[in-house]
């Protein structure tokens, strides 16, 4: 039996939906997981990537504050093959149209002005992550394969896997290109 | 775009030259340039700044190509043929500038297509931005794009919207708005990356001299402009795409309507047709506004002070023995129908009630046939332009854009008219003429009943004036006196004229006899089709027909009630103010029980025991 191709998932700035719209390649999930071994993803047991590594890395939204950042790094650290999932990841998408607004009024106005607040403040706690400038994952760190759409279809999804899991490079074209 | 242009002749004088491109020997001619020499023979070449209604501008480069010699690749849209040039369209180095012309482009401003109604698939994708991102296959940004700065979206004009994030500077607006509808509104502030598209000295564009003809929105590539009614329902693939005419004013622009399941999503103006793609506000977009709410989908017959639905036949009978009971019959038509319906409706009134009361709904129309027919595309070439009583950028738009352009090309403009009109600035002479009578009416003769007159020495100028042009063009209204409509009839043969009427279909109505009089009758048949009553009262009559489109004052006043088709449903032909005849294709089926005009008419006929011939094209051309 052929080794399985190891695959690690994660979200970062995002809505989840393209992890939906992988979901949506419906029982060719199970023809997928005779090639592939998953080992983490955000929906299930296993969260983090193992520190041995895995071949494939999937990373579906933007980078926006240092916890999402971190989780880009320790993804790409840990994976050889890290591809970015939807336009979030891509190209910023929405998380990205934050930028350019002031972000301490944004949190001034949250958690002390709104009507409904009573004494409020900002949450300053050491764990909490702090807010840096949103950017595609490309410009935090390196990624292998892009794959555009909002979200890309699960026929979009389940070939960029299909031909991960064949030793080749996905190439989106055609009608498998769409941005959304 | 997906309106396919005919290639412009050549020139009498073009030479045809021989040129290779991707190996392939393609026939060009002198005063083309590669890029139409390429696409006349069917071979792809990419433009984003270039569109063929316009002249060529060379600014975004995505059309650059390799010639044979040339040192560096060169901008098809502007490099000429020359006998013998080897092209390559699609080499690796072409294709290697232009995936970099598109990631300048994209990373330039925020170009987040996941929210833009243009945005789609490669097959559905309105944005001729993004289709080209597609076939060059750019599955992300290769330079990021400043995501901190905002661009805005200006939301002030009424149909149409702007969000400058998305557009590419290619500037097709700001040359459509100068070139094609002379009102120079759009113009660029600033200059590097700060360059922004704007109207007149910077303000809101819903403030500004724009007169919301809609061209530029049309010719935009990207999802810069978009259009309000028409947003997120549907790609221009989801629609069905109809060729016809503009019934919103004498003109008669060719447009094609857009429409999905049945429903009016948009109307574009058609590239070649000769308004060449430009449409007024009213055309393009106040006629989807306007819709009124209350369709008439079936006969009516007034009992007992109630209107209630019946049947074709019931309402026919009903109609046709009210009518031969009558002594005389008075008929009204409006000119918003085919000349189709126009015929029937003379021939039941000539032959069958041998009745000469009948007239016009609406529409003072002056006399026609007062010298040589001018054209649209003649007009924008004049030398010299006069405007005697008539205000054409206010009831005839287009007409009235051409004029404009005539101005820019250095043509003099002579304006004489009772008030004030849209083209008094820009007049080299204005004039004002002496009126006898009141604007004010209430009842459908007594509007317009004023007479112009101009005194013998301001005629005596601008006899002057039209002696020394070559081309003049005269635009002449309703309402001068007699003296001055023989004086036009004796300007110089080189004089062509325009007479500035009102309605779609005037110039059809006026050939068959038809004018704005008063008409009076123990019965009366109004043929109203989709015209409004805007205030105005029918004549009085003991038995009143009303044909009509919607519900209004005059259906809820009338006897019998006849459902009648709107402009959108209307196949036929109408004539137009160059006393062209036009043809009408219906953009969505009618409701069932409601059918043509002239077959109402017709049916009417039969009910009366005279059945009326059978109206053929030949007949119209005949009659018309």
């Amino acid at each position: 039996m052929d080794k399985k191709v190891t695959l690690a998932s994660d979200w970062l700035a995002g809505c989840a939906g393209c992890h939906m719209s992988l979901l949506d390649i419906d029982e060719r999930i199970l023809a997928l997981l005779e090639k592939v071994q998953l080992l983490s993803t955000p929906i299930t047991d296993l969260k983090r990537p193992p520190e041995t590594g895995v071949d494939v890395g999937v990373l579906e939204g933007a980078v926006n504050n240092s916890a999402t950042e971190e989780v880009a790094k320790l993804m790409r650290s840990r994976c050889k093959c890290l591809v970015a999932l939807g336009d979030c990841a891509v190209f910023g998408g929405v998380p990205a149209m934050r930028e350019g607004a002031n972000p301490q009024a944004a949190l001034q106005r949250a958690y002390c002005e709104t009507e409904s607040t009573v004494a409020g403040q900002i949450p300053a706690d050491a764990e909490l992550a702090t807010l840096r400038p949103t950017q595609a994952l490309s410009e935090v760190v390196e990624v292998d394969v892009n794959v555009p759409g909002c979200p890309p279809s699960a026929d979009v999804i389940f070939y960029v896997l299909s031909e991960l899991v064949a030793g080749r490079k996905p190439v989106l074209k055609g009608p498998l290109l769409d941005w959304h | 775009m997906t309106q396919t242009l005919t290639p412009p002749r050549p020139a009498s004088t073009a030479v045809p030259v021989t040129l290779t491109i991707n190996g392939q020997k393609v026939i060009g001619h002198t005063g083309q340039t590669v890029y139409q020499a390429a696409t006349d023979a069917g071979i792809f070449v990419p433009v984003l700044c270039h569109h063929p209604a316009l002249p060529s501008h060379g600014a975004c480069r995505i059309c650059v190509v390799e010639i044979e010699k040339q040192r560096t690749l060169q901008p098809s849209c502007t490099f000429p043929v020359a006998e013998g040039l080897v092209v390559q369209t699609e080499s690796p180095r072409v294709v290697e500038a232009r995936k970099f012309v598109l990631e300048m482009l994209f990373s330039e401003r925020q170009h987040y297509c996941m929210y833009c109604t243009a945005s789609g698939n490669e097959h559905g994708s309105d944005c001729e931005l993004q289709r080209l991102g597609y076939r060059y296959g750019l599955d992300c940004w290769k330079y990021a794009p400043n995501y901190t700065r905002r661009w805005p979206v200006d939301a002030t004009r009424t149909h149409f919207m702007m969000d400058h994030a998305r557009c590419i500077l290619c500037r097709r607006c700001v040359r459509a708005c100068h070139e094609l509808v002379s009102n120079h509104t759009l113009g660029l502030q600033q200059r590097g990356t700060r360059t922004m598209i704007c109207a007149d000295d910077s303000v809101p564009f819903g403030e500004s001299t724009c007169v919301s003809c809609g061209t530029c929105l049309q010719i935009c590539p990207t999802g810069a402009l978009y259009d309000r009614r028409s947003a997120y329902l549907g790609h221009e693939c989801d629609t069905q795409r109809t060729r016809t005419t503009c019934m919103q004013c004498a003109v008669g622009c060719g447009i094609e309507t857009l429409t999905r399941d049945g429903s009016l999503i948009r109307i574009e103006g058609l590239w070649d047709a000769p308004n060449h793609g430009v449409l007024c506000e009213q055309g393009r977009f106040s006629v989807l506004d306007e819709i009124p709410a209350q369709r008439i989908k079936q006969p009516l017959i007034r009992a007992n002070g109630q209107m209630r639905q019946v049947s074709w036949d019931e309402a026919l009978r009903a109609a046709a023995d009210g009518l031969s009971k009558a002594r005389t019959v008075a008929g009204l038509v409006t000119p918003r129908v085919t000349n189709e319906s126009l015929i029937a409706f003379s021939r039941l009134f000539r032959d069958i009630f041998k009745s000469s009361q009948v007239g016009l709904l609406s529409g003072r129309t002056p006399p026609l046939g007062i010298g040589a027919a001018a054209t649209l595309e003649g007009i924008a070439k004049s030398d010299g332009i006069i405007v005697i009583a008539g205000d054409p950028l206010k009831n005839q738009k287009v007409l009235g854009y051409m004029v404009r352009k005539a101005l820019d090309h250095g043509a003099r403009l002579i304006v004489a008219s009772g008030e004030e009109t849209g083209l008094d600035h820009l007049a080299d002479l204005c004039i004002r003429l002496d009126v006898d009578g009141s604007a004010q009416t209430k009842t459908i003769w007594d509007s317009h009943k004023r007479i112009f007159h101009l005194r013998s020495d301001r005629l005596a100028q601008v006899k002057k004036e039209i002696d020394s042009l070559r081309s003049p063009v005269v635009l002449y209204g309703a309402g001068l006196d007699q003296e001055l409509y023989a004086a036009l009839r004796s300007l110089p043969a080189k004089t062509s004229f325009l007479p500035l009427v009102e309605g779609a279909n005037a110039v059809g109505a006026a050939r068959l006899g038809f004018s704005l009089r008063a008409v009076q009758g123990d019965a009366l048949y109004v043929l109203a089709g989709d015209e409004q009553p805007d205030g105005r009262t029918l004549p009085e009559a003991q038995f009143t027909i009303v044909q009509a489109s919607y519900r209004n004052a005059w259906t809820d006043a009338a006897d019998i009630v006849l459902p009648a088709k709107a402009w959108f449903e209307k196949t036929g032909h109408l004539t137009n103010i160059e006393g062209r005849r036009l043809p009408l294709t219906r953009s969505i089926e009618a409701p069932r029980e409601i059918v043509s005009d002239w077959a109402t008419v017709f049916m009417l006929s039969v009910k009366l025991g005279q059945p009326l011939a059978c109206v053929t094209v030949s007949d119209a051309t005949a009659a018309l």
